[in-house]
């Protein structure tokens, strides 16, 4: 595999990014002297955090984080109150230029958000002007809570039909419409998004959310002088629905937009599954809290050797491509079944598979307290593979397909002797 | 937390804090039917306090812990986890046991730390019971016993309680502030310590029968030392094990530590006393310190964990080696240790392998100190305390498996001085099986 090289480059709404992985807008992308840091490690590009037009004063709550630990495993989530940038568009401008001026090759998205038209127009239009290579409408930070701002906006699909038009007459880089996740379903705005000409999706903001209340004081986390309150939730918990979201905006044909995906990616594994569902680049914010900038090494490198161990040239060949058996649960073939087939020369003897199996599936179990060993009874087997994710040794529990004939056991009938006392009429 | 280390030598190490205990008990694969659990000779439970922490029940830990074993702090410090509990532990199988011990001893000073009471004190039963002996086995019973409303007295010879556990240990394996915890919350069930209180006169154990206690537990632990050769005494620089720990624990430490400083001591003896004895020695200050075994490094009945700890310490191991007399001068000062090198002759069946001495290979390891290490046996004349009490010719008492009952009604007797040298968990089971089979007794003649 060594010397073989990979590029890992993605055209992106004509835009060229030396890889996919950008740091999305955020804390982490608060400052020029941050982000030089980012393009160092190897970030390809940046969603800058999101500007405003100094009409506001912006003051961050305190505290405004909280993690969403899971036993001792840290920062499973991330909770927070933060707003949107607090320096003046000066000194964040002036950071556009420095970046530009140091960095040509990396790519700078303004995240913006205004309050009005005029603003929203200004702000694209002060961006455009001093480097910025893309803009990014910020119609989805879930703690504005003034109608006609941040998610408010983003569930409200006129609004986002009319401040995208907006900002597409005011310049003429690309831009994206960032979507909030806090819908039921996103491509409705998105197409309003791509009326008002949006030229690409970003997807997801943070998800709304609780991470923890105080068992002494009663309050939300993070509480702020003695108040909680709902709010953004991201990181590897949020995982699943970002990927959900940028499933269902990649099998939108009338959408037809690429797409920035986000939420909980941390490795190249997570960002590969962004790829495989129609993302062309990834953000990342809590990864970053989390690790540092240092992760987008890991992220480079362990996509390139999967690409050279499965001769996969350009990243594009990769993007979507989970998405033709990506179906509709009514799509499954019912008549395939199969079961657990258990390798129990690794087995270790905890017997977890047992419990499981006893009170959360098929009763399929038997043990064997002397040897401490299940044996598996098949046709009990309802092959939820429940007894596979509690298994401390992995793979040592696979599935194992069965033939067309084969039938499972009916489940077990305790009151077969109380017929006499059953109530129960044909439906009709 | 509950450690003193203020000085090297007195400190236990620190155990584990609340992150490393539940990331510990992460690693717990949470068995059905878990094989640590059937382990513990106590059945202190690991499977079912490590599940209570991992699913952030920690006071329901603590109350698994306590409720089965009142000294499971002790227990968590000083067993040779490694051969019971965690050497069943399933996780072994994908890497390593999960540190039992070290989990069951944090939740013990966390418990402390916080506050949390498991018992509350029960409403007197009106019966009175005696305890003779403080030692692990004592305790445990009385604990137990006083739970159920038992008025329980145990009385102590020694000027503090706690038995071997504080007068058999160095306070760098186990600390006396850690014990004052435990016996604090044994105190706070109800259990009277009467401490230099031995019963010793002829048939005084058999009498506190008579004196109102339904009835009486047994419970005086080994403290005669074996001797290499009885007819030696009043030698200069030459101790027992039982003297030389107890020196550690009372007024004469800092005497024996002057002693210590900068000689060269012989321990002789291959098991865990005399590994304390050595590896204390060493801590102490002595220059060199040589343990003297007959047999080799593997034989030695000392947990292995204990023996590279000594190494590590700076003891040197002067293996194959059998003593065979002291070298004294003529102001009765030891000066030495008179050796004769063996070798190992073949294993009989599963039989350890016997030493041979090898002829002429006599030789003379000087030592301003010798201490032997070589075994306890119960005190001579310990049979007169209860003379109509059964005893086999080791003087141990003989008492039923399954009840601790004696060959005397109302007497039951537990710990070292019927079993012979043995662990702690050991002894805190007899308590607990003796207290059960008391609680039945009375029971019954009230019916």
């Amino acid at each position: 595999m060594a010397g073989k090289k990979v590029d890992l480059s993605v055209d992106f709404c004509v835009i060229k990014f030396e890889n996919p992985f950008l740091l999305s807008s955020s804390p982490v992308s608060n400052s020029a002297e941050m982000v030089a840091k980012a393009f160092e490690a190897g970030w390809s590009g940046v969603a800058y955090k999101t500007l405003n037009s100094d009409r506001v004063r912006i003051v961050h709550p305190s505290p405004r984080m909280n993690p969403y630990h899971y036993g001792s495993k840290r920062l499973v989530g991330l909770q927070n109150v933060e707003q949107i940038s607090d320096r003046s568009l000066k000194d964040n401008l002036l950071d556009f230029l420095y970046l530009k001026k140091n960095y040509p090759d990396k790519i700078i998205i303004s995240s913006i958000m205004g309050f009005s038209n005029e603003e929203w127009a200004y702000l694209a239009k002060a961006s455009e002007d001093n480097g910025a290579d893309m803009l990014e409408l910020n119609f989805s930070c879930p703690h504005m809570t003034i109608e006609g701002s941040g998610h408010k906006v983003g569930q409200a699909n006129h609004l986002i039909e009319k401040f995208t038009e907006t900002v597409k007459k005011a310049v003429s880089i690309p831009v994206l419409a960032k979507m909030t996740p806090n819908i039921t379903d996103m491509t409705e705005p998105a197409l309003f998004a791509k009326q008002g000409g949006a030229d690409a999706i970003a997807a997801i903001n943070t998800v709304r959310g609780i991470s923890q209340i105080g068992l002494d004081d009663w309050t939300a986390r993070p509480k702020v002088a003695g108040i909680g309150a709902i709010s953004g939730t991201s990181g590897p918990a949020v995982k699943p629905i970002g990927l959900r979201f940028i499933a269902d905006l990649a099998k939108c044909e009338q959408l037809g937009l690429p797409l920035s995906g986000q939420g909980g990616i941390e490795t190249w594994i997570d960002a590969l599954e962004y790829l495989l569902l129609g993302s062309t680049t990834v953000q990342v914010t809590t990864g970053i809290i989390h690790y540092g900038y240092r992760i987008v090494e890991e992220m480079i490198e362990g996509l390139s050797d999967y690409m050279v161990e499965r001769d996969i040239e350009r990243v594009a060949d990769l993007i979507g491509k989970a998405l033709p058996t990506l179906q509709d649960t009514d799509k499954f073939d019912l008549e395939s079944q199969g079961v657990a087939s258990y390798d129990l020369d690794r087995c270790v003897g905890c017997g977890q598979c047992l419990i499981v199996c006893n009170d959360s599936a098929g009763q399929a179990l038997e043990w064997d307290s002397q040897l401490r060993r299940p044996r598996l009874i098949e046709d009990k087997c309802l092959s939820c593979m429940v007894c596979s994710f509690v298994c401390p040794v992995s793979g040592l529990i696979s599935y194992k397909p069965q033939p067309s004939d084969w039938q499972r056991r009916e489940t077990a009938v305790m009151g077969e002797q109380l017929e006499a006392e059953l109530k129960l009429a044909a439906f009709k | 937390m509950f450690v003193n280390t203020s000085e090297n030598f007195t400190g236990m190490t620190q155990g584990f804090g609340l992150d490393q205990a539940v990331a510990e008990a992460e690693r717990c694969l949470l068995c059905h039917d878990a094989p640590c659990s059937k382990a513990c000779p106590a059945d202190t439970d690991p499977g079912t306090f490590i599940r209570k922490l991992r699913l952030k029940n920690v006071t329901g830990a603590i109350r698994t812990i306590k409720e089965n074993n009142i000294l499971g702090g002790a227990c968590g410090v000083l067993c040779p986890a490694a051969r019971l509990c965690e050497k069943e532990c399933c996780a072994t199988g994908i890497g390593r046991p999960v540190e039992i011990a070290k989990i069951q001893r944090f939740l013990v000073e966390h418990s402390w730390e916080r506050n949390f009471k498991v018992f509350e004190p029960a409403a007197p039963n009106g019966k009175s019971v005696a305890v003779v002996g403080s030692g692990p086995a004592g305790l445990s019973c009385a604990a137990e016993l006083a739970k159920q409303g038992c008025q329980v007295t145990i009385f102590e010879a020694r000027p503090e309680a706690g038995g071997v556990i504080r007068y058999g240990v160095p306070s760098y394996r186990y600390d006396v502030n850690f014990l004052d915890h435990e016996l604090r919350e044994i105190k706070e069930l109800g259990v009277e310590i009467r401490c230099n209180a031995p019963i010793r006169g002829a048939g005084e154990a058999e009498n506190l029968l008579q004196k109102g206690y339904a009835a009486v537990f047994v419970a005086t632990g080994l403290w005669d030392a074996a001797r290499l050769n009885p007819e030696v005494s009043n030698v200069d620089g030459l101790m027992t094990s039982v003297e030389y720990l107890a020196s550690l624990r009372d007024e004469q430490f800092e005497i024996l530590r002057n002693k210590l400083k900068g000689s060269t001591v012989a321990v002789i003896g291959g098991g865990s006393v005399a590994i304390d004895c050595a590896e204390s020695a060493a801590k102490l200050g002595a220059e060199d310190v040589y343990l003297v075994y007959r047999r080799s490094f593997v034989q030695m009945p000392a947990e292995e964990v204990e023996r590279i700890e000594a190494l590590a310490a700076g003891v040197h191991f002067l293996l194959l080696n059998q003593p065979v007399d002291f070298v004294i001068n003529h102001h009765r000062k030891i000066m030495g240790l008179r050796l004769v090198r063996t070798r190992l002759d073949a294993a009989v069946g599963s039989g350890r392998r016997m030493p041979k001495e090898i002829p002429g290979s006599e030789w003379v390891l000087n030592a301003d100190i010798v201490i032997e290490a070589i075994g306890n046996q119960a005190e001579s004349g310990s049979q007169n305390w209860y003379p109509n009490v059964a005893v086999d010719r080791n003087r141990l008492i003989q008492a039923d498996a399954e009840t601790r009952q004696t060959s005397v009604a109302g007497i039951f007797a537990g710990g070292d001085i019927v079993r012979g040298p043995a662990l702690v968990v050991d002894a805190v089971n007899d308590g607990k099986v003796a207290a059960k089979a008391i609680l039945e007794q009375l029971s019954q003649q009230e019916a």
